[in-house]
C-alpha cells in the first residue's frame, strides 16, 4: 500500500506537467474570452437600443405605435423628410432598423383597411441584437393588430367576445409518462429536460476522452523514456503498477474535464441561475410526471459512469502497451475517441429505444454508450436496459482489467507491438 | 563462498526462435560475474529473465534460495536492474528520482536518506542532482542510473551493458564505480559485448553465443586454457 501510494503520487505529478497546466490555462482564457464576447452581445441585445422611425402619417394611431416602441425599451430617433432620403441616411449611420409609417396609415386603419408599416433592417453582420430588434417591432405590430381587430369586432359584433371570434377552438395539452399524466406543454417539458441534461453528455465525453488519453500517454512515455523496464523490476506488484497508472489518469482526467467544463459553462452561460429560470415553470409538471431524479437515481447513474471510466482506462492501458512512443499513443487514442463520439452524437439526436434492433445492438455493444443513455433510461423507466448496460459494462471492465493485469504480468508488456502494415498484434 | 544466484538449464523461446538453449551458471557472494558474447547471443534475455521482466520457458533460476517462478516479488526486493537502454523521468530532478526509487526499497525515511546519500556519493553529480534529468548528458544519466541500481546494496545488481553509448572518460568512471562498489560485498551480474571491459571488471566470466554458454571461468584461467592474450581471442578459440 505504501509503495502504491508512492507510485500513484509520482504518476499524478508526471501527468500534471507544465504542458498540461499551460493548455488548461489557455483553454480557460479562450473560454473566458468567448464568454466575455457573448455576454457583451447579450447585454447589448437586452439594453435600450436606438432605432429610427419615419412617421409620415402623424395620426393618433401612428403616435400610439411610436409610444409603444418607446415603452418596448427602444430609443426613438425620429426622422423627417422623404422616405428614400431617410433610408439612405440610415444606411450611412450606425442605426440598423428603420420603421416607416406611411401617410394615410391612420386613416386606412380607422376605416378597417389594411395599413402598412414598413421596417428596414440594415444588416452589417450577424449579431444577436440585430435580429432581436426586428422581432420586437414585429411583436409590437402584432399586438397593435390584435388591439385594432378587437376594436373592429366589438364595433361590428358588440354581443360577441372578440377573443372567441378569433379563436373558436381552445386546446388543452396533456403529457403522459408511464402511468402518470400532467397538463402542460410537451415541447416545454422536452426543452427543459434537454436544457437540464444537455451538459451531461459533454461531461461524459470529456472525462472519458481525457482519462484515456492520459493513461495511453503515461504508458507510452514510460516506453519512450525507457523507464518502464526499471519500474517493472522494483518491488511493487504489477497489479499495483496498472492500478496506479489508471487511477492517476482517472484523477487527472477528471480534473482536466472539470476545468474544461468550468470554462465551457462560463463561456456559454450555463449558470445554475439560467437553468433555474428555464426550469422554474416546468418543475411542477416534471414532478407530477416523475421526471425529477432523486438520490438513488444519481447513485445508479454514478455507477454506470464509474464502470465506463474503468472500461475506458483499462482499454487505454492496453493501447498504451501497444504504443512505442508518444506519437503512436496519440494515433492509438483516435479509435477510442470515435467510440466515445458515436454514442455522444446519437444521445444528442436520437432515442435509443426507438432505434432499429441491429442499430440498437451495434450502439449498445460500445461500452461507452450506456452512461449516455442512462439518464433517459432512469427517467422513463427503461430499467431493464439500464441494468443490462451496467451488468455489461461490469463484465467488460472485469475482462479488460484481468487482461490488462495479465499483460503487465507477462512478457507481453515489453514484447507486444502493433504492426500497422500487417494490421495485427504480434506477440 | 555462498551462492547468490543459481541458473540451471535456462531456456527461452519466442515462438519458433529459441533465444536460450539451456544455460547454467552460478554467481557467488561479492563477485562480479560477466556474460560476454556478440549481439543476439542471449545476454540481455538472460538478464531480463533474472530481473523478472521475462518468464523462462524452461529451467530453474534461484536467488538466495528463492525460486523465480514462485517468488518474483522476493526477487524484486533483492535485485536491482540497469537495462542497456535505460532512462530516468525527465521531468524529475536527479535527487527526486533517487528519492523516488529509494522509497520502494527502504523500510523507513532514515533508510531512504541513507540510500540517497550513498547514491550521491556513487554518481558524484554534485549540484547537478538538483537539475531536471532532462537536462543531463548521456553520461550523467548513466551515472545517475548506476547509482540508483547500487544505492540499495542489492543482493544482486544486474547491469546490462553498463557503459553502453558512453565516451572513454565516462566509461572509465562507470567501471571504477562498479569495481569500488563490489568491494562492499555486493554481487554483480553484468553483460557486455565489450570483452576487454568484462575482462577488466569480472572475477569470472561466461562466454555465450546463440543461446549456449561455450565456456566459463576466471579471465586469467580462460586465457591460459586458450593460450590467448585477451578474452576476444579466448572467445574466438571457444567458438572453434
Amino acid at each position: 500500500m505504501k509503495n502504491f501510494s508512492h507510485l500513484l503520487i509520482k504518476e499524478i505529478k508526471e501527468l500534471i506537467n507544465k504542458q498540461l497546466v499551460i493548455s488548461l490555462v489557455f483553454i480557460l482564457i479562450i473560454f473566458n474570452f468567448i464568454g466575455g464576447i457573448s455576454k457583451t452581445e447579450m447585454k447589448k441585445a437586452m439594453a435600450k437600443q436606438k432605432i429610427a422611425v419615419l412617421d409620415l402619417d402623424k395620426s393618433e394611431i401612428s403616435r400610439n405605435i411610436i409610444g409603444a416602441l418607446n415603452l418596448a425599451n427602444f430609443i426613438i430617433e425620429e426622422k423627417t423628410g422623404e422616405k428614400d432620403k431617410v433610408i439612405n441616411e440610415v444606411r450611412h449611420s450606425d442605426l440598423d432598423l428603420l420603421v416607416v409609417i406611411p401617410a394615410g396609415f391612420g386613416q386606412e386603419v380607422t376605416n378597417f383597411h389594411p395599413g402598412e408599416v414598413e421596417t428596414y433592417s440594415f444588416l452589417r453582420g450577424i449579431s444577436m441584437s440585430g435580429s432581436r430588434k426586428s422581432e420586437i417591432v414585429k411583436a409590437l405590430l402584432q399586438t397593435t393588430n390584435d388591439f385594432l381587430s378587437n376594436e373592429y369586432l366589438k364595433k361590428k359584433l358588440p354581443e360577441m367576445d372578440p377573443k372567441l371570434v378569433k379563436a373558436p377552438i381552445k386546446s388543452r395539452e396533456f403529457i403522459v409518462v408511464k402511468d402518470r399524466t400532467a397538463e402542460g406543454s410537451s415541447s416545454a417539458v422536452i426543452g427543459s429536460l434537454y436544457a437540464q441534461s444537455f451538459i451531461l453528455p459533454v461531461i461524459l465525453m470529456m472525462i472519458i476522452m481525457y482519462s484515456s488519453q492520459m493513461v495511453i500517454t503515461a504508458i507510452a512515455m514510460e516506453k519512450q523514456n525507457k523507464t518502464l523496464e526499471t519500474l517493472l523490476t522494483v518491488p511493487i506488484s504489477r497489479t499495483a503498477v496498472v492500478l496506479a497508472k489508471m487511477l492517476a489518469a482517472g484523477i487527472v482526467g477528471l480534473l482536466s474535464a472539470a476545468i474544461y467544463l468550468y470554462g465551457f459553462r462560463n463561456a456559454f452561460s450555463f449558470s445554475s441561475g439560467d437553468l433555474a429560470k428555464v426550469m422554474s415553470g416546468v418543475t411542477p409538471i416534471l414532478k407530477q410526471l416523475g421526471l425529477v431524479l432523486n438520490t438513488p437515481d444519481y447513485v445508479i447513474f454514478g455507477l454506470s459512469l464509474f464502470l465506463t471510466i474503468l472500461v475506458a482506462l483499462s482499454l487505454a492501458t492496453v493501447l498504451g502497451v501497444l504504443a512505442e512512443d508518444y506519437r503512436t499513443a496519440q494515433s492509438l487514442n483516435v479509435p477510442l475517441v470515435f467510440l466515445v463520439l458515436v454514442p455522444y452524437f446519437i444521445s444528442l439526436f436520437a432515442d435509443i429505444n426507438t432505434m432499429s434492433l441491429p442499430a440498437k445492438i451495434l450502439v449498445l455493444a460500445i461500452p461507452f454508450s450506456h452512461p449516455f443513455f442512462a439518464m433517459q433510461n432512469i427517467m422513463f423507466g427503461h430499467l431493464k436496459l439500464l441494468w443490462a448496460g451496467i451488468g455489461y459494462n461490469f463484465l467488460f471492465m472485469l475482462m479488460m482489467l484481468y487482461w490488462t493485469v495479465k499483460i503487465f504480468s507477462t512478457d507481453r508488456v515489453l514484447t507486444m507491438k502493433l504492426k500497422w502494415g500487417k494490421k495485427r498484434v504480434v506477440i | 563462498m555462498a551462492v547468490v544466484l543459481e541458473v540451471e538449464g535456462l531456456k527461452k523461446r519466442y515462438g519458433s526462435l529459441e533465444a536460450l538453449k539451456g544455460i547454467s551458471f552460478r554467481v557467488e557472494e561479492g563477485e562480479i560475474f560477466g556474460l560476454i558474447g556478440p549481439n543476439g547471443a542471449g545476454k540481455t534475455t538472460t538478464l531480463r529473465i533474472i530481473a523478472t521482466l521475462l518468464t523462462p520457458t524452461e529451467g530453474k533460476v534461484a536467488l538466495l534460495g528463492f525460486d523465480l517462478r514462485k517468488n518474483p516479488d522476493k526477487f524484486r526486493e533483492r535485485i536491482s536492474y540497469l537495462p542497456e537502454e535505460a532512462g530516468a523521468y525527465r521531468n524529475m530532478r536527479g535527487i527526486d528520482y533517487l528519492n523516488f526509487m529509494a522509497k520502494f526499497y527502504a523500510r523507513d525515511e532514515n533508510e531512504v536518506k541513507e540510500f540517497v546519500r550513498r547514491a550521491e556519493k556513487i554518481c558524484d553529480l554534485g549540484l547537478r542532482l538538483k537539475d531536471k534529468v532532462g537536462t543531463y548528458s548521456k553520461g550523467m544519466t548513466r551515472k545517475l542510473l548506476l547509482a540508483r541500481a547500487l544505492m540499495t546494496k542489492p543482493a544482486l545488481a544486474i547491469l546490462d551493458e553498463p557503459t553502453s553509448g558512453l565516451d572513454v572518460i565516462n566509461s572509465l568512471e562507470v567501471r571504477e564505480m562498479i569495481k569500488a562498489f563490489t568491494r562492499e560485498g555486493v554481487s554483480v551480474l553484468l553483460s557486455s559485448h565489450n570483452m576487454l571491459e568484462v575482462e577488466f571488471l569480472s572475477d569470472r566470466v561466461a562466454l555465450i553465443d546463440r543461446g549456449i554458454i561455450l565456456d566459463s571461468g576466471t579471465p586469467q584461467g580462460l586465457k591460459e586454457k586458450y593460450q590467448a592474450t585477451n578474452l576476444e581471442i579466448v572467445f574466438r578459440g571457444a567458438l572453434q
